[in-house]
């Protein structure tokens, strides 16, 4: 656990932090978050004394963080920044395996380290042990920060926008595999972003900074639901109910589906029962697409549209905004969940997910 | 109109270094080649090429040159590149081999103790094939086999030649030959004295360049003393040396037991020293300033404590840098060290300043050469070490 207690920071007659106290559950992910110059980095680097504050204390479990020498407390928290930092004359591998390196790790063990870490990340350690730096894309490099960061398996990770320098599309794809690997680690985790999408996307708690204060420290869902002050509900903007879907899962709403298999035929009363519009499956329960059941009992002679299988569903890992956009984009009331591989789980409505946002 | 713009852009695309060259070679020919003297001391008569070694062979040198000159117009880089090349790494040593046979056969005909030295035209036709070799390799960089060719064909031919015993007439040889123990001496003297001087020097200035670097308030004295040192003329700075030097040794003679005299190797060792500071300090204050900010802050939120950062971030990424400044400073040095012979330090200097006083322009060379190949030599070696050990990751870099 991290404890901020009273913490101020002053640089000569400007206050940079004031009072600031929070605490970091262990396992957590904290986002910090704020306008630029609200001091979210500052308060993130205090935490392994790249800044000293002025005042007040840090705790980390139990133990104030200026027990020990910086360099050795550091070695024992993660650190991924913005701009990487990845050394250009050392080897992803040797990158990696800074942390290691320093504390005294034998060769072979720091090498199998560092590639483990590079399977984690999702690159191919064969290949890219051997990289220089200047041969890495962007989205690469950040996933090597990463991987640096976590090298030495420090139970705190700090992490300065390390999503922040690449392509929205590549974004997503590094927080996405980034939430697989922590749910895997439960690490203690800092993270400052000015990304609120990240924010909602990512933490367990977001702390919300003004001005060198903590204005709001909740979860994303009552931080969207409940915003503390005007200033916060305009940080998380008009469009915060759309934003807390985001939070929640498809599979919360989710009921079952009707659905009939391709080429059934019917019996006139199971046929009375059905809606005009139902899902069609294989034999497998692969969603193929959707019919109109005009036709009568035999659905052979029902006009189905099986292009589209894929395109008018939505995964189970997707939130109830993803589920309420393809609802507006394919103009229906609608969309069937299905898995990975395209079986029918069950169908969202446009009816429920009014009624789980007019709460 | 159309013929005009075509012609001003033909000229433009011509190559104007290769022009020159050719321009300094034809040049070269109407100079005279060799000086017949009836002995060391007396005055030298011209001898034209023509005269030295005959009509045919002095024909054969015009036409390449004028090839040359051609070539220099030829708007085809590559074919114009072959050309200078083929036609510069031909003329240097048949420029050297043509006044070597020259002067024997002069030298046969004239009394017992004439003496042959090179003139003008030799060494005007050298420079002059050297910038066509020069011109030629910028442009052959994608033919590596015929750039290297090119390069070391003159190099390789003009020492086959010498080590035949082609030039054992002339005089600078035979100056050679008369001084051949004090020359190796002197050799290594300048050898020493230089790379010495240098190897002080760095042990000195990458200290002070890293405190420049590291604190504001040293780093203005220290580039303040480091190149005001620089602005002092060698000659000068030697002179300064003696006066302190001379008054320590009095008063302290023990320092004299040991070599430090007004004159001598220790003023000038100290003086050299003080020159290569600069190239050095400066280097190294710029290689740690560039090191990226964001690789030092993540060294040290990952716990590098400061040597470690030093030992691990810093110093790798700015020793390509500090190299540079080395090979500069050794170069300078390398010519430096020439004067120190004004102060009785020794080195290829003696040779220069001795002919100088004698009016012997043999003997002037027979110390000059060297100090220029062996500025050449410092320079190729010490760039060559620098490429092959800068880190892998540093070394693409710079080539993207």
């Amino acid at each position: 656990m991290i404890e901020l207690k009273s913490v101020t920071k002053r640089y000569g007659d400007t206050t940079a932090i004031s009072e600031l106290t929070m605490d970091v559950e262990d396992g957590q992910l904290c986002v910090l978050i704020g306008p630029s110059g609200c001091g979210k980095t500052t308060t993130l680097r205090m935490i392994n004394r790249l800044v000293e504050p002025t005042r007040g204390a840090i705790l980390i479990n139990g133990e104030d963080n200026r027990g020990s020498r910086p360099d050795v407390l550091r070695r024992s928290i993660g650190y991924a920044i913005q701009s990487v930092g990845l050394f250009p004359h050392m080897t992803v591998e040797q990158n990696i395996g800074t942390v290691p390196s320093i504390l005294g790790w034998e060769k072979p063990r720091i090498a199998d380290r560092s590639r483990e870490l590079l399977d984690m990340v999702g690159l191919d350690a064969d290949a890219y042990a051997t990289k220089y730096p200047h041969e890495l894309s962007g989205g690469e490099a950040q996933r090597i920060g990463v991987a640096r960061a976590l090298a030495a398996d420090p139970p705190i990770l700090l992490m300065d926008e390390p999503f922040g320098a690449v392509d929205p599309l590549t974004r997503e794809m590094l927080q996405r595999q980034f939430m697989d690997i922590q749910r895997r680690l439960k690490k203690t985790i800092v993270l400052v972003t000015h990304d609120l999408d990240e924010a909602i996307r990512m933490a367990d708690k977001v702390a919300v900074m003004k001005s060198g204060t903590l204005v709001q420290y909740d979860t994303p869902e009552e931080l969207l639901s409940h915003p503390a002050d005007s200033f916060v509900r305009d940080f998380v903007g008009a469009d915060r109910a759309l934003k807390r879907l985001s939070r929640i899962p498809v599979t919360t709403l989710m009921r079952p589906a009707t659905s009939v298999q391709r080429g059934a035929v019917l019996s006139e009363s199971a046929f009375a029962e059905l809606p005009r519009y139902v899902w069609i499956v294989d034999k497998g329960t692969r969603l193929l697409g959707w019919a109109d059941t005009a036709g009568g009992p035999d659905s052979a002679r029902w006009q189905v549209d099986e292009s589209q299988g894929r395109r008018v569903s939505v995964l189970e890992s997707a939130s109830l905004r993803e589920a309420l956009s393809l609802m507006l984009g394919q103009g229906v009331r609608n969309v069937p969940v299905v898995t990975d591989d395209c079986k029918l789980m069950g169908e969202i409505t446009l009816k429920d997910i009014e009624e789980a946002t007019a709460e | 109109m159309p013929g005009q713009e075509d012609g001003s852009s033909r000229l433009s695309q011509c190559n104007c270094v290769a022009l020159f060259g050719a321009a300094l070679g034809l040049l070269s020919l109407g100079l005279p080649w060799l000086s017949i003297r009836s002995s060391r001391l007396a005055a030298g008569e011209p001898v034209w090429l023509v005269s030295a070694i005959g009509p045919l062979v002095a024909g054969i040198f015009l036409i390449v040159w004028l090839l040359a000159l051609r070539a220099g117009f030829d708007t085809n880089r590559e074919r114009s590149a072959a050309t200078l090349g083929a036609a510069g790494a031909l003329l240097a040593p048949a420029t050297l081999i043509a006044a070597g046979i020259g002067s024997k056969h002069l030298l046969e005909a004239a009394e017992p103790f004439a003496r042959s030295s090179l003139s003008a035209g030799v060494w005007i036709g050298l420079i002059a094939s050297y910038v066509l070799i020069h011109t030629a390799a910028r442009s052959l960089e994608g033919r590596p086999a015929l750039r290297q060719t090119v390069i070391w064909f003159p190099v390789l031919a003009i020492a086959i030649a010498g080590l035949s015993g082609l030039y054992s007439n002339t005089s600078l040889a035979q100056e050679f030959a008369g001084n051949e123990g004090r020359f190796i001496q002197e050799l290594s003297r300048h050898i020493s004295l230089s790379l010495g001087s240098v190897a002080i020097g760095t042990c000195i200035a990458v200290p002070l360049g890293t405190a420049a670097a590291r604190s504001k308030r040293a780093e203005r004295p220290i580039f303040v003393i480091a190149s005001t040192i620089e602005t002092i003329p060698s000659l000068a700075l030697f002179g300064f040396m003696i006066a302190p030097l001379s008054a320590l040794s009095y008063a302290y003679p023990a320092l004299r037991e040991i070599g430090i005299r007004g004159v001598g190797t220790a003023p000038a060792l100290i003086a050299l020293v003080l020159y290569s500071l600069l190239p050095i300090v400066h280097n190294t204050y710029v290689g740690l300033k560039e090191v990226s900010p964001a690789a030092m802050d993540a060294g040290r939120g990952m716990g590098m404590s400061r040597p470690q950062l030093a030992r691990r971030v810093e110093f790798p990424l700015a020793a390509p840098l500090i190299a540079e400044g080395v090979r500069t400073a050794s170069v300078q040095s390398v010519g430096g060290t020439t004067v120190a012979a004004l102060i009785g330090a020794g080195g290829l200097g003696h040779f220069i300043f001795q002919g100088l006083g004698q009016a012997a322009p043999d003997l002037i060379l027979m110390g000059a050469l060297p100090v220029i190949a062996l500025a050449l030599v410092v320079d190729i070696v010490m760039r060559w070490a620098i490429a092959r050990l800068s880190p892998k990751g540093l070394r693409a870099e710079a080539v993207t």
